[in-house]
């Protein structure tokens, strides 16, 4: 179908009225409100910061493996900071800062949930566009804005904030203390305050879609579980990030105006000419965390959401136990806001509030076995496609396990007494939220690219993409823990002071080595990924005969997603070989013979546990 | 801080007054120098080369003597002065700040200095001759053949790398132009579905293989393969193998059991997959177990925290670790086990922890650059920071806690193994404990340590009857004279 003709014959159609403006290259490619083209947007610079962060992660990762060794390259990579190949101890601890800034909020928050909410909810609930697609817009420029002001941070003087990603005062408060803690400190906070705003503009336009503008017939509980997912994460950012917006505010009065909210007991001499009496360092802690703890879910849960829907897809069966899956999601967010404190465990908090904080983590654990057992029930006797997206779909449940467990050591507060803040912390986040992450990332990437750019990505470059990152991340962060039990601590520079840390020279360089092995690999994704928009194979309407509403849209983008009528809703979203079908999935725009209104229930299926035997019928392909 | 200062000061004097030669009392001085460069100096600063701060070798000849003093004792109120020499140090090492010592008087920093000449007056030893500081970096040490090898290694590395890429790239190329044949013949050259399928099944394999492999081979290397040094550090090793196995068990288990499907369940044209899409049975079963099995750590892990961090022994002996950037002290609280009050004010004023001298309670305190410890005796650390957030964390003793400015906070516990016992456990006789940064605190917090001894109960009393009171009631002269009598004077005092 020719979608030109079809968006020009469906002029008489409202909804398509915005679709006559004159577009200019601004306005379809710079300034768009169009949500597949800020989707796009959102991605792109996902990658790019992405890119960064990793290089970053690869500089330091080098002055851990060789701390004597001198690499004469750095200095013409980063200046001053790398005066005769030698990183600076203060750069170090930037670098650390900024890779953990860029990786979790611009890589993993805004270039996660900001390309898939984007670019799924609208469509996939069947609505034309967002509610608000002009604070959709704003939404994509605040993150924009933010990027450069922290990009920006790189080059002031005293070098960007170096106080790690969380940003405790009174380091980041005490310009003197570190010189990360000067301009760039200010930059740093000025740019997380852009964040904020970016994320509040499209969170509130997540929610507001989902909830209003669903098309005839898709109920709650006929939602894809990305739109679950993308749902329950934008609630939790609008409810978590004022709070970090509250604690950033307060932390540039201490720094910038005397006060001392952060600050007790500190002299004169040390804070800028005023005595700091009457605050708590840990207040800031508190208020971070609660942002803190959700914020590892708003990175997971659309990670999780879009695994749900890859894995679902390519195994042609349903998502195994639908509503234990939306249940265990809404369980994960509303535990995500009572366990902030298991961040703080050693900072002298009351051991009784300590003991709260670990029952509900630990309690965490229940519906993520939950989630986990759904995947592997789904993949159980299923009949799977492993394409690029799925074989990443199954990297995450894999890290999700290897992580999620170390969890379990960390949320006990008696453990996370000798494994706070070492490697095994460093091992266990690097595991379950950025590998995990990163892989749904990837997945929904490959999974959803025909939708996004009309073309197919290489496959070939996917496997091998896909293999590379599997094995140097584990083998990267495998080891992490048994440095992390042996008490090496985090954000140290280099080893060196304490003999007992010699035993893990070797491994150093051989995590520093499968890093840049890792690494290397994205080089195999950026070249797919770029290459593949002008290139690539021309993609077919539905090229993995998915059941969402994404793919009963033309290839072609138009403002308003669909040329004519938006399509009504008959089922939900997993009848993949169904018994009685023809084919091996039914799109939920397809109603059943008796079907008459959307609202109605299709034909039941019965099934039970003893018919497991496999039914031998030949899948005609569509 | 202050007692060693009068201990010098003394020095100086009974040296002169004595007519010493001159170069008696210059190797003096360099002797009382070392000791204090060791424990102000050695987090940011070697000799030889750059650390954090620049090396300190022929510093006494670059700069002016009281230029050194009035930069060690504040370096910013230099830079604010203007002074040209200061902006550029500043500048040269990136701006960052070096911590003032207004507590060490002109005449601990001209020992300090005297220190800096003679070492860097005999280069060629320290370069052959391994020096017995801990702290020296392991480069300082590293004679030319184990460089020349760390960089042949090093190029190997480079090299594997750079094969690698190749090896991808060609990988990469033969597999399209297969792929390629295979569109223009029409049928599937390579049959990725089935290789994707065995490579998961034998990343499994391997994957299971490997990490066993490893909780085996570098679980040697933990501390959780020693013998913990304290008396809670039973207890917690045990929860933490509760933990270790269960998870373990998971782990393997449901690892297993995914790549196995992914490679079992793989397509096939010839059958449909089982539509199957809940069973509230089965939902209902693995929610439960799950809930189980947590109970039982949440319970277990609940009494081994209200054991670590519930009411001590009130006879505990007090020790407050004091944490500034970057390094920490400690103070005993003395015969009455009540530390005295402090001021953080007058830190670095009246002495280094701004102790008040006045207070009675603080009279017979008695401050540290070590934390020693008697093995099977209640300690109560009491902690406190001068300017950010560090972290004394004790890995051997399952001890951490967080040293906030500001906010008291404390950890008690009681050591179980002395240092000679964990030496011969470890088979390694330089090993000591440590109390080592585990909160990014700046620059140098990757070299924040405090040693820590645990002596026999015996031991310690001696130790402890040797070190200075914080107030003395003697004449400065005459406790540096009968400094080792220290100990029968403090009896007879009470």
């Amino acid at each position: 179908m020719s979608t030109h003709t079809a968006h020009t014959d469906g002029a008489h159609h409202d909804a398509h009225d915005h679709g006559h403006h004159h577009e200019t290259f601004i306005s379809k490619y710079v300034f768009s409100m169009d949500h597949k083209m800020i989707a796009k947007q959102f991605l792109i610079t996902g990658i790019i910061m992405g890119v960064i962060g990793m290089s970053m992660s690869l500089i330091f990762r080098l002055q851990l493996a060789y701390p004597d060794m001198k690499f004469p390259f750095l200095e013409s990579i980063i200046g001053q900071w790398g005066k005769d190949g030698k990183l600076d101890p203060n750069f170090y601890l930037a670098l650390i800062t900024i890779h953990g800034t860029i990786m979790v909020f611009y890589v993993l928050t805004a270039g996660l949930s900001g390309t898939f909410s984007n670019l799924l909810i609208p469509l996939q609930v069947g609505a034309r566009d967002m509610a608000s697609p002009f604070m959709n817009m704003l939404s994509y420029w605040f993150f924009f804005l933010s990027s450069v002001v922290l990009l920006s941070s790189l080059f002031v003087d005293g070098g960007p904030a170096s106080a790690g990603w969380t940003v405790y005062p009174p380091l980041s408060a005490l310009p003197k203390a570190i010189p990360g803690s000067g301009t760039g400190m200010t930059l740093w906070l000025v740019a997380i305050i852009l964040f904020i705003a970016s994320s509040l503009l499209g969170g509130i336009n997540y929610i507001t879609t989902v909830l209003n503008m669903r098309t005839k017939g898709m109920k709650m509980t006929r939602l894809p579980l990305t739109i679950w997912a993308f749902l329950i994460t934008a609630v939790l950012g609008l409810l978590s990030f004022p709070v970090l917006l509250g604690a950033g505010l307060l932390l540039i009065f201490d720094r910038s105006f005397g006060t001392s909210f952060y600050l007790n007991e500190i002299v004169a001499e040390l804070a800028g000419g005023i005595e700091r009496v009457g605050g708590s360092p840990v207040l800031y802690q508190h208020l971070f965390w609660f942002l803190g703890h959700p914020e590892v879910y708003i990175i997971l849960l659309p990670a999780l959401g879009i695994t749900s829907e890859v894995i679902a897809t390519n195994s042609r069966k349903p998502i195994f136990g639908y509503r234990a899956m939306i249940g265990s999601i809404l369980a994960i967010a509303f535990l995500s806001f009572i366990v902030w404190g298991h961040h703080m465990f050693v900072t002298g908090m009351n051991p009784f509030l300590g003991s709260v904080f670990m029952l509900g983590t630990l309690i965490i654990a229940v519906p993520s076995a939950v989630k986990t057992f759904n995947y592997m029930a789904t993949l159980w006797k299923g009949n799977l496609q492993l394409t690029p997206a799925m074989m990443f779909a199954i990297g995450l449940v894999s890290f999700f396990i290897s992580g999620g467990l170390t969890g379990i050591y960390l949320g006990n507060a008696a453990l996370d007494i000798n494994l706070h803040d070492t490697y095994f912390v460093v091992a266990h986040f690097h595991l379950v939220m950025g590998s995990a992450a990163i892989f749904g990332m990837m997945s929904g990437i490959y999974h959803w690219y025909p939708k996004m750019f009309g073309r197919m990505m290489n496959n070939t470059l996917g496997y091998l993409h896909f293999w590379l990152t599997l094995i140097s991340a584990y083998c990267v962060f495998f080891p992490m823990h048994f440095m992390g039990l042996a008490g090496v601590p985090r954000r140290y520079y280099a080893n060196t002071a304490y003999d007992q840390f010699d035993v893990f020279i070797d491994m150093n360089q051989f995590v520093t080595i499968a890093a840049i092995v890792g690494g290397a690999a994205q080089i195999l994704f950026l070249v797919n990924f770029f290459g593949s928009i002008y290139r690539g194979k021309r993609a077919p309407q539905n090229p993995w005969h998915s059941n969402t509403l994404e793919w009963t849209a033309p290839v072609e983008h138009i403002h308003g997603n669909w040329p004519g009528d938006i399509p009504y809703v008959y089922r939900w979203p997993y009848d993949y070989s169904k018994p009685g079908a023809e084919l091996d999935y039914i799109p939920q725009n397809v109603p059943d013979s008796d079907q008459n209104d959307p609202l109605d229930e299709p034909k039941a299926v019965h099934f039970d546990l003893k018919n497991t035997t496999l039914p031998l019928v030949e899948t005609k392909e569509a | 801080m202050k007692i060693v200062t009068s201990v010098l000061k003394s020095l100086v004097l009974v040296t002169a007054l004595f007519s010493f030669s001159l170069t008696a009392a210059f190797a003096q001085s360099a002797e009382e120098g070392e000791k204090l460069y060791n424990a102000n100096c050695t987090s940011c600063h070697a000799i030889n080369e750059k650390v954090v701060g620049p090396a300190l070798k022929n510093v006494h000849t670059k700069r002016k003597e009281a230029w050194l003093i009035k930069w060690i004792k504040n370096s910013q109120a230099l830079v604010k002065s203007g002074d040209a020499e200061a902006v550029a140090v500043y500048k040269e090492n990136n701006e960052s700040v070096m911590t003032s010592f207004e507590n060490l008087s002109d005449n601990e920093i001209k020992s300090i200095i005297a220190y800096i000449k003679k070492e860097s007056e005999a280069p060629a030893q320290a370069a052959v001759v391994p020096t017995g500081t801990s702290s020296t970096d392991a480069s300082a040490t590293a004679n030319p053949t184990s460089e020349v090898s760390d960089t042949l290694k090093t190029s190997i590395n480079w090299l594997i790398i750079i094969i690698l890429v190749l090896l991808v790239m060609v990988i990469v190329l033969v597999l399209d132009i297969l792929g390629k044949v295979g569109e223009i013949q029409g049928k599937k050259v390579i049959n990725w579905n089935g290789i994707n399928a065995k490579l998961m099944l034998a990343f499994g394999a391997i994957g299971i293989v490997a990490s066993a492999w490893e909780i085996w081979e570098h679980g040697k290397l933990t501390v959780f393969n020693q013998t913990p040094a304290s008396t809670h550090g039973a207890e917690y090793d045990n929860m933490f193998m509760i933990t270790l196995i269960i998870t373990g068990i998971v782990f393997f288990i449901t690892q297993g059991l995914l790549f196995w499907y992914a490679y079992k369940y793989k397509h096939s044209s010839k059958r449909r997959a089982l539509f199957y899409p809940d069973n509230h049975k089965i939902e209902l079963i693995w929610t439960v177990i799950p809930a189980i099995v947590l109970t039982i750590l949440v319970v277990r892990g609940l009494k081994t925290w209200t054991d670590m961090t519930g009411e001590k022994d009130p006879s505990s002996r007090v020790i407050e670790v004091y944490g500034f950037q970057f390094a920490w002290n400690a103070r005993y609280a003395g015969e009455d086990n009540l530390l005295g009050k402090h001021d953080f004010r007058q830190i670095g004023v009246i002495n280094a922890l701004g102790v008040d001298t006045n207070d009675v309670k603080a009279q017979d305190d008695i401050i540290t650059n070590e934390l020693h410890l008697a093995v099977g005796e209640p300690v109560m650390l009491k902690f406190r920071a001068k300017d950010v957030i560090h972290s004394a964390y004790l890995p051997h003793f399952r001890v951490q806690m967080n040293v906030v400015p500001g906010l008291p906070t404390q950890f008690g516990f009681t050591p179980s193994l002395t240092t000679a016992e964990m030496r011969q456990q470890l088979n390694d006789p330089k090993f000591d404990y440590a109390i080592l940064c585990n909160k990014i605190c700046g620059s140098a917090h990757y070299r924040m340590k405090m040693k820590v001894v645990v002596h026999t109960k015996e031991e310690f009393k001696k130790w402890l009857a040797q070190q200075p009171r914080l107030v003395n009631k003697s004449t400065p002269a005459a406790q540096a004279t009968a400094q080792v009598e220290t100990s029968t004077e403090t009896k007879a005092a009470n």
